[in-house]
């Protein structure tokens, strides 16, 4: 949080996949568009898109390929395939889990408390942006090392698109906006006679 | 992280004319996780002499009751005010008695002293003094605080400007560490008032 305001933490691998960024930046960055290269060269060899649950396994592959080696990635990978929408979480130990809804990185605790508590299946689209936005406002009150803006996409059959990017410090007082206190003595001038 | 960054603060004080501002955050955390955003770390010793304790929240709150105390008596003693000055002498033999085992604080003491002229200084945690004719910062924010500081002062500011350049200085810095901001705490003291605000900042 302290480098930067603006980092972007979702990045597009391709119209229709998007990875999320937690760990080492530079990690996060330089493997996702490899991820990037090899669903295009997937394409171009099968004549046909990668799934989501083939992407998010190339990426484990690699990243297990170098595990103790020091990487830091913590990342979900989302996107829209033939099967429907597909999310996967996939860290640099080697790890990749298929599931509903994840949380990751220092404020994910926190997250995952309002993500938990808010989820039903059936929301709809405003409803489940809207509680994400929250999930990542309250990360980034209670976790020092998260803040800035808290960005929202949304994967479909036809691609992702970019649903808000709010700042958090004005998300802050528009959930909680500071009252009027209630004066109990006031000071006033006596009128001059 | 050391034992300094335990709970995270930021304090600064500015002298103006014939006045005083003294500032500080409002998060106290456990390393990352924030605990509360109503954590006070200005103190008033009287009307005229206010203390400011950074570092570990527990011996912050421990030194300033012994401060207390201490006062208590010298006023019944006395029968008057500490001068800031003595004061200060006093925080800096109360911390170099520890010096083998000292108290994990920085304070950043600011008064008016005889005929109410501004004094302010910092100390290091075993109480070495360091006076200051225009401004002094203490607490994990310290490098931003000294930059910003430095970039917006001007000496013999009116207690008005002398807020919002305090203010400013405080919350541009406090954006720049993770662990101190969440609001700020401003006093403006001159010789006849002493004014309490609280700053409207990013929660994050």
């Amino acid at each position: 949080m302290s480098a930067s305001q603006s980092v972007k933490k979702i990045i597009e691998i391709n119209p229709y996949m998007l990875g999320t960024m937690a760990g080492g930046a530079a990690d996060c960055q330089f493997w996702h568009r490899n991820l990037g290269v090899k669903c295009r060269l997937h394409e171009l060899a099968n004549k046909r898109r990668i799934s989501v649950t083939g992407a998010s396994k190339l990426l484990a592959n690699i990243l297990y390929s170098y595990r103790g080696m020091g990487l830091s990635v913590g990342t979900m990978i989302a996107g829209w395939d033939e099967k429907g929408p597909g999310l996967y979480y996939v860290d640099s130990e080697g790890g990749r889990l298929k599931g509903t809804r994840f949380s990751v990185g220092s404020g994910s605790p926190y997250a995952y408390g309002v993500l938990d508590s808010g989820y039903r299946y059936d929301m709809s689209v405003e409803e489940a942006a809207e509680l994400a936005r929250r999930a990542i406002y309250h990360a980034t009150f209670r976790d020092g090392a998260s803040g800035g803006v808290a960005s929202v996409y949304h994967v479909g059959p036809n691609g992702w698109t970019k649903l808000s990017g709010d700042d958090v410090g004005e998300l802050h007082y528009k959930y909680y906006p500071v009252e009027a206190e209630v004066v109990e003595q006031e000071m006033a001038e006596l009128p001059v006679t | 992280m050391s034992i300094f960054e335990y709970n995270g603060c930021a304090l600064v004080a500015m002298v103006g004319k014939n006045c005083f501002a003294i500032a500080s955050d409002r998060r106290l955390g456990v390393q990352l996780q924030t605990i509360a955003t109503d954590f006070q770390k200005i103190y008033k010793i009287h009307e005229k002499l206010f203390i400011g304790l950074s570092g570990l929240a527990t011996d912050a709150q421990t030194l300033y009751q012994r401060l207390v105390f201490r006062h208590k008596l010298y006023e019944l003693r006395e029968e008057r005010d500490m001068k800031p000055e003595t004061f200060a002498s006093l925080v800096s033999a109360l911390l170099y008695e520890k010096r083998f085992g000292p108290y994990f604080c920085q304070p950043v003491i600011a008064g008016l002293g005889d005929e109410d002229k501004p004094f302010i200084c910092t100390m290091d945690s075993i109480g070495a003094k360091e006076l200051a004719k225009d401004f002094v910062v203490a607490g994990t924010a310290s490098e931003s605080l000294y930059g910003a500081c430095e970039s917006m002062f001007k000496p013999d500011m009116e207690p008005e400007e002398l807020f919002e350049t305090i203010s400013q200085a405080l919350l541009s810095s406090v954006d720049r560490d993770c662990l101190s901001g969440w609001g700020g705490h401003v006093y403006v003291v001159t010789p006849t008032e002493v004014t309490e605000r609280i700053l409207k900042g990013r929660m994050d």
